[in-house]
């Protein structure tokens, strides 16, 4: 296996390197000379934001995150962790991580848990101990501080997780299936904290299979299928391309309507039907439900709509490699 | 160094989790207490206020003697040496697999601390379970002995570097096995097969010692014999006597030529298993160490000589009558005892210095 490294920050290929929080190059892991993890992940991870990985099982996801960790060594990797390069071990004093399926020692309690992992991250004891009470009731688990982990659920596992990945107070939080196990109100509490971390200008690498969640907290997301980024960049910016207009009403649309545009028709049934505009702006609409108007026609609603995110994810993962022209070259920025 | 006290501190913690930690601890207590139950006078054995009568007294050995070797025999070469050294191994296996277990490796190796520094650190936690074990008896023993032995014996203290040093052996192997397999159970019994397997090589080693010594000393009899046969010739004598004399010498020639032979086997066969054993850590010796600083060359064979109730001695050919059995266990004793301390522990420490690096090359190398 070779590890290729580089050396320092300064030899990076985007001038702009050092100013971002993760700058990945060429990723490539290979396990046992033959199974292909990761083919080649070129990826950019702005300070500031809250970047989600998704990718279907098997795609590679917590191996990247692994060999950003130290935890896996890549077979070729180029490219910078805080601008210092990947796998440079001081570097992680200033990351903070919460693995996949994570286990504290089950003799610990949640707060020596808590200690441990701080003073591992060479943090002062004073400082450890205040953040640790700090950390603990951040994350509601103030009343557990002194019960070992052996006895929490997946849920307080999962809270007492995240509050180790920010027991040093990291400038980069990697978590890798944060809400795994927990149920809707500890979801909205782990959300709530990662949108104060941003707010604080931290950036937040978030792994995760739910899609409605990364949906409404991240800035800007990178699929992955099969070892390598199929899609990367804003979340408004992957979404936009399957923005529409479309314009409900009641009774039948005249069949001249739509020729010579892009627009379409769909039936509702209950005789309503809906005009649909692909790509159309709020201007583009106005002649449409002029003409609809006078052809007598009742306007129920007029929407604009746009892909979700789950929509996009699935339409990457059956069709990978199908719209290269979306992909994110990391010159947008938050 | 704050990373080191806290995986030390970690292990404590682990260690106290552990109910067979106190356990041992415990039975370590009743250990240390049996040897305040049982005493020697010049009646014989006491049990607490009961006196037997043995003709083991004090005219065999001094109190201080038996409460000495009770301790070497017994508190080290029976309750630490074997027994609680297969209960720490059970307490101890599981810490290699359980820290590399997914999830939880995970968390340690993305901390800001190298990979091998956290392979040894994590060994020498290890190592605590010992070392706290051997301390916590060593001091109850230093007490007892004291105060029932009247002998105030510091040299007693050398149990705990002696005794780690011992379990270092087979926990770096332990700890090695446990980063292959990944799993307690089969760290564990592999561990205690090689314990055996070494502890069979010392067996085997000492044997064919023995035998050479046998065979030395055999020679060196048959030599003298011979010597003296030949100091009762005259030459030119033809006397029926003088006739005898010499077909006794020319088949104790004979004699002496075959044992010659056998002796030059010994000798191959003990350097073979010696160069073995050489290469492969000494338990048996290292915990033997103990009784060397305890106990004089001059007293064993004091106790040796007093009692000398002749117990059965293997005989190694037809050439016993040319050896005094008593004499050739002082042989072997000072044999061993002349192995030097930097052989015992040198080339064990060699040994462990190998699965060492093994060990941190593979755990430096793998991906979790």
């Amino acid at each position: 296996m070779v590890v290729d490294a580089d050396k320092s920050g300064d030899s990076q290929p985007s001038a702009s390197s050092n100013d971002l929080a993760l700058d990945l190059h060429h990723v490539t892991k290979i396990y046992r000379r033959k199974i292909h993890a990761l083919r080649g992940i070129e990826m950019q991870v702005h300070p500031g934001e809250v970047f989600g990985l998704l990718g279907p099982n098997g795609a590679g996801k917590s191996t990247l995150v692994k060999i950003m960790m130290t935890v896996v060594r890549p077979t070729k990797a180029h490219g910078t962790v805080l601008g210092r390069r990947i796998g440079h071990k001081a570097t992680l004093r200033r990351v903070g991580y919460l693995p996949e399926h994570h286990h504290f020692p089950r003799y610990l309690t949640g707060y020596e848990a808590l200690t441990f992992y701080g003073a591992m991250a060479k943090m002062p004891r004073q400082a450890r101990r205040r953040r640790a009470w700090e950390l603990l009731e951040t994350v509601g688990m103030k009343d557990w501080a002194k019960t070992r982990v052996g006895q929490y659920s997946k849920g307080m596992m999962q809270r007492v997780g995240l509050a180790q990945a920010l027991v040093n107070d990291p400038d980069l939080i990697v978590l890798d299936e944060p809400t795994d196990g927990v149920d809707p109100v500890g979801r909205r509490d782990i959300r709530d904290v990662l949108l104060h971390l941003r707010s604080q200008g931290k950036t937040v690498f978030l792994n995760s299979h739910l899609l409605s969640e990364l949906e409404m907290i991240c800035d800007r997301v990178a699929i992955l299928v099969d070892g390598s980024v199929e899609r990367q960049g804003m979340l408004d910016d992957l979404t936009a391309e399957s923005q529409r207009y479309e314009v409900t009403v009641q009774g039948d649309v005249p069949d001249g309507l739509c020729e010579g545009q892009p627009w379409r028709v769909v039936s509702l049934g209950d005789d309503q039907s809906s005009v649909v505009l692909p790509g159309a702006a709020a201007a583009d609409v106005q002649p449409v439900i002029d003409a609809l108007r006078a052809a007598g026609l009742t306007i129920v609603s007029v929407s604009p709509k746009r892909e979700s995110l789950e929509d996009l994810f699935m339409r990457t993962v059956e069709d990978p490699g199908s719209n290269d022209s979306s992909r994110d070259d990391g010159e947008h920025s938050t | 160094m704050m990373q080191t006290l806290a995986i030390l501190h970690d292990a404590y913690r682990e260690l106290n989790a552990r109910k067979l930690f106190w356990f041992v601890l415990v039975i370590s207590g009743v250990v240390v207490g049996a040897f305040a139950a049982i005493g020697i006078n010049d009646e014989g054995l006491t049990i607490f206020f009961w006196t037997i009568r043995l003709p083991f007294t004090t005219a065999i050995m001094s109190e201080e003697m038996f409460y000495k070797l009770m301790f070497v025999n017994l508190g080290i070469g029976f309750w630490l040496g074997w027994i609680a050294t297969i209960l720490a191994l059970v307490s101890t296996a599981g810490i290699i697999p359980d820290f590399i277990s997914g999830g939880s490796i995970d968390l340690i190796l993305s901390k800001p601390i190298g990979r091998l520094r956290l392979y040894l650190t994590k060994y020498i936690a290890g190592l605590l379970f010992v070392t706290l074990q051997v301390a916590v008896f060593s001091i109850a023993s230093y007490l007892v002995i004291g105060i029932r032995g009247n002998a105030w014996e510091p040299g007693l203290f050398m149990a705990v570097p002696i005794v780690v040093c011992f379990y270092s052996y087979l926990f770096c192997v332990c700890t090695l096995l446990g980063l292959l397999t990944r799993s307690t159970m089969a760290a564990l019994l592999l561990t205690l097969l090689f314990w055996f397997f070494t502890f069979s090589l010392n067996t085997t080693e000492n044997v064919v010692l023995m035998g050479r010594l046998f065979s030395d000393r055999e020679i060196a009899g048959r030599v003298e014999e011979l010597d003296r046969f030949r100091g009762q010739l005259v030459e030119g004598s033809q006397t029926p006597q003088q006739e005898r004399l010499r077909e006794r010498i020319d088949d104790r020639e004979n004699d002496l030529e075959h044992a010659r032979e056998i002796g030059a086997r010994w000798v191959k066969a003990h350097r073979i298993s010696f160069a073995v054993k050489t290469s492969l850590p000494k338990t048996a010796e290292t915990i033997d160490l103990l009784e060397r600083v305890l106990v004089s060359s001059a007293e064993l064979e004091a106790v040796a000589e007093a009692d000398d109730s002749g117990g059965a001695v293997m005989t190694f050919g037809s050439g016993g009558r040319y050896v005094d059995q008593a004499a050739l266990q002082m042989d072997l004793i000072e044999e061993l005892r002349r192995r030097s301390v930097w052989w015992i522990v040198g080339t064990s420490l060699g040994f462990e210095a190998v699965v060492l690096a093994i060990g941190g090359w593979f755990f430096c190398r793998r991906d979790f």
